[in-house]
């Protein structure tokens, strides 16, 4: 049988009766040949392509659900376990008036006399069918709807704070990389131990410094510190992204030394390649070998830092909008924790916790998007089903 | 010169054994001789409290002098100033190094000692229950670990918590009627080695995994060894040296994240003198200009993560493997 190549074979594939041995990993891996045309090693037509990724795509996708039922069921054990009786905290003070028949009550109400798995049960099927997390102990509004007030100014200073992050880390890294190039290596560690104290200052210590900066120092005083919109004025977009500008930016200080160093690092291993060396041999200054040839290469692991720097920055602006009084989702996680409103608290864990989820699908998805190497790992490691762990 | 081939000989052979591969790499790692060096001076520090700041009525970081408020850097007596109550800042920054390292260092400890045998109970056990505790690790770890701690320490800094511990233990803690005594450090290492275990889970747990189908295992099982015999024996010592790493990257988070529950007010509190405390207080004296009280904590607490990360990121390149890239 005439093999339907339309390029040349490697020399470490062997054909046998339409099974290929293809010895690129440690292990030799046999597949059959109509799986090696779609890894791409034959003329694999565009739409299988397509098809391929989608499947995969499609197989994070309900990947990702069963963590969501473990986050659920994670987060709901842990409110269970923690102290003090719903009724106890919304009566506050007042409970010795009431009447422990009104008490009882209320228990019933609350669904608090069924056993813990049937509240689970309860509440699972709540947030399912009619997409509600319970009732805020403080005002008894649903705990979502005081969430969704508090959503826009988190996604406003995560949003910009990831925007900042990544275009002075990468240009930062960049630049780093370049220096260690044109052996201007002491700058490069000067640099390099710059960025090491950004990443190790914690961001509330960065945020009152840079009030203290613009309090005392007279050109900046124009920056605002607090707030979403100054006293007195209609909020606008203007307005709002002038506010987030400061929390924003110490809010991506840490992470755009992460991601500088971490895009110093890849760009310096690429370097190191030989395809490197031939585009120098042809004489390509520095610059223009790490812009049009490196780049595309390094940036293939910081498109997937991007997904994973969403959890450290949700995480980050709850200390950082507790500096700038900003009104958002941390804010409420730290009054619902001091409050014990529960309800709040679960469902902000839910929340943050599918964001977070999400960000990784992203991420991995952005990676299988743009990598075919780990396109190609995917289809090997399921081909390889005798090694069972995987 | 057959003398000097042989100690060649011996120097290649000893060269190959890889621990002191190991250590042949960290005498020359710049990095990780550096990091030691600033966390070696900030332990000296800690250790060297009571002879650098004796406590005096005058010095004591406890102790307020409302007339001598907010001084700046330099004046007679306060080398560092005082803060917002008349605190000697130098005094406090020094006693506040021993509970925000002992805060590190336990916390890291016993966030990788569980991390690591539940992850190689994990790894070891496989299957249906590999699956469910693994889960479990994910399922956490996608809940931002500041949201975590919040969560985690409201179950500790329960009103009924006190009443509710046997007597020895109150006088371990040297809890009495008038004070928590070191019931908030036990909190605090709690809380965030609670939080911080479930990196140190997944990573002993890959490591195991990978070590788990090597020949030497599959010889030491047919010889009937037993499972924590081989656990102990074989398995985690394989996988110490990225634990050890682990630990270390655990013990500048665990610093963080003292500074930021003492800023939310659910550290270790004003009786604990401590870099985070001291930063919370802090907070109050910023608005009548005194930047110092805000500065030096801060600045100890990003040299002494900043070493740590040093070191553990140096050890990191030594065994050949880049840092993770979150």
């Amino acid at each position: 049988m005439p093999p339907k190549f339309t390029r040349q074979l490697k020399a470490d594939e062997s054909i046998l009766c339409g099974w290929h041995i293809v010895c690129q990993r440690e292990q030799p891996v046999i597949i059959k040949s109509s799986t090696l045309r779609l890894l791409g090693h034959a003329s694999a037509s565009r739409l299988a392509e397509v098809f391929r990724l989608l499947g995969m795509i499609l197989k994070r996708c309900l990947g990702s659900l069963p963590l969501l039922f473990f986050l659920s069921l994670v987060s709901f054990c842990i409110i269970k376990v923690l102290p003090g009786d719903p009724v106890e905290i919304m009566l506050g003070s007042a409970e010795k008036d009431v009447p422990p028949e009104q008490v009882a009550i209320m228990r019933r109400e609350l669904g608090l006399d069924q056993p813990p798995a049937r509240q689970y049960v309860a509440w699972a099927t709540g947030v399912l069918t009619r997409a509600e997390f319970g009732r805020s102990y403080r005002d008894g509004r649903p705990a979502i709807s005081v969430i969704k007030e508090r959503l826009p100014a988190t996604l406003v200073l995560v949003g910009t704070a990831l925007t900042i992050s990544f275009t002075i880390g990468i240009v930062w890294g960049l630049f780093m990389a370049w220096l260690r190039l044109t052996s201007a290596a002491r700058l490069d560690s000067v640099l390099i131990g710059l960025a090491l104290m950004f990443y190790s200052a914690p961001s509330f210590w960065v945020g009152f410094l840079a009030i203290a900066l613009v309090a005392s120092y007279e050109p900046l005083s124009g920056i605002p510190v607090l707030g979403l919109h100054n006293p007195g004025e209609p909020g606008s977009l203007l307005a709002l992204f002038q506010h987030a500008f400061l929390p924003a930016l110490v809010l991506a200080s840490r992470r755009t030394a992460k991601v500088a160093l971490f895009v110093r690092a890849s760009t310096i291993e690429e370097m190191g390649k030989g395809y490197v060396i031939t585009a120098r041999g042809k004489g390509l200054s520095n610059a223009s070998v790490i812009i049009r040839h490196v780049m595309k290469n390094s940036f293939l692991p910081v498109a997937s830092l991007i997904g994973l720097s969403l959890p450290a920055l949700l995480g980050g602006s709850v200390l950082v909008e507790s500096v700038f009084a900003w009104p958002g989702m941390g804010r409420l996680a730290v009054d619902a924790t001091f409050g014990r409103n529960y309800p709040v608290l679960l469902a902000l864990i839910m929340i943050y916790g599918t964001m977070v989820i999400l960000s990784n699908l992203v991420a991995d998805i952005v990676q299988l998007y743009l990598d075919p190497r780990a396109r190609d790992f995917e289809l090997n490691s399921q081909s390889r089903l005798s090694r069972g762990h995987a | 010169m057959p003398v000097m081939k042989e100690f060649e000989h011996k120097r290649i052979l000893s060269a190959t054994d890889k621990r002191s591969v190991a250590v042949y790499r960290i005498r020359f790692s710049k990095r990780v001789v550096f990091g030691s060096m600033v966390l070696a001076l900030i332990a000296a520090i800690a250790l060297l409290a009571p002879r650098l700041a004796p406590i005096t009525y005058e010095y004591s970081p406890l102790s307020a002098h409302l007339n001598y408020i907010n001084l700046p850097p330099g004046s007679p007596n306060h080398l560092l100033g005082t803060d917002y109550l008349g605190r000697d800042v130098f005094a406090e920054a020094i006693w506040g190094s021993r509970a925000s390292l002992i805060v590190g260092l336990f916390a890291a400890l016993i966030a990788v000692s569980f991390g690591s045998i539940w992850g190689s109970l994990s790894a070891f056990a496989g299957g249906f229950v590999d699956t469910l505790m693994m889960r479990i690790v994910d399922g956490l770890l996608s809940i931002p670990s500041i949201i975590l701690l919040l969560a985690l320490n409201s179950l500790l800094s329960a009103p009924g918590l006190v009443a509710g511990l046997p007597p020895i233990l109150l006088s371990l803690l040297h809890i009495t009627s008038y004070s928590y005594g070191n019931l908030p450090i036990v909190t605090v290492v709690t809380v965030i080695s609670a939080t911080t275990w479930l990196e140190a889970a997944r990573i002993s747990r890959a490591k195991i995994t990978s070590v788990k189908s090597e020949e030497y295992i599959e010889a030491a099982q047919a010889l009937g060894m037993g499972t924590s015999r081989m656990l102990f024996r074989h398995l985690l010592p394989n996988a110490a040296s990225v634990l050890m790493v682990e630990a270390t990257l655990l013990v500048s988070d665990a610093v963080l994240m003292e500074s930021g529950l003492s800023f939310l007010g659910l550290g270790l509190g004003p009786s604990n003198p401590s870099w985070g405390s001291m930063l919370t207080s802090a907070q109050v004296s910023l608005s009548q200009g005194n930047w110092w009280a805000v500065f030096i904590p801060g600045f100890l607490i990003t040299m002494t993560v900043g070493s740590v990360n040093l070191i553990g990121e140096g050890w990191l390149e030594m065994l050949g493997r880049r840092h993770p890239a979150a």
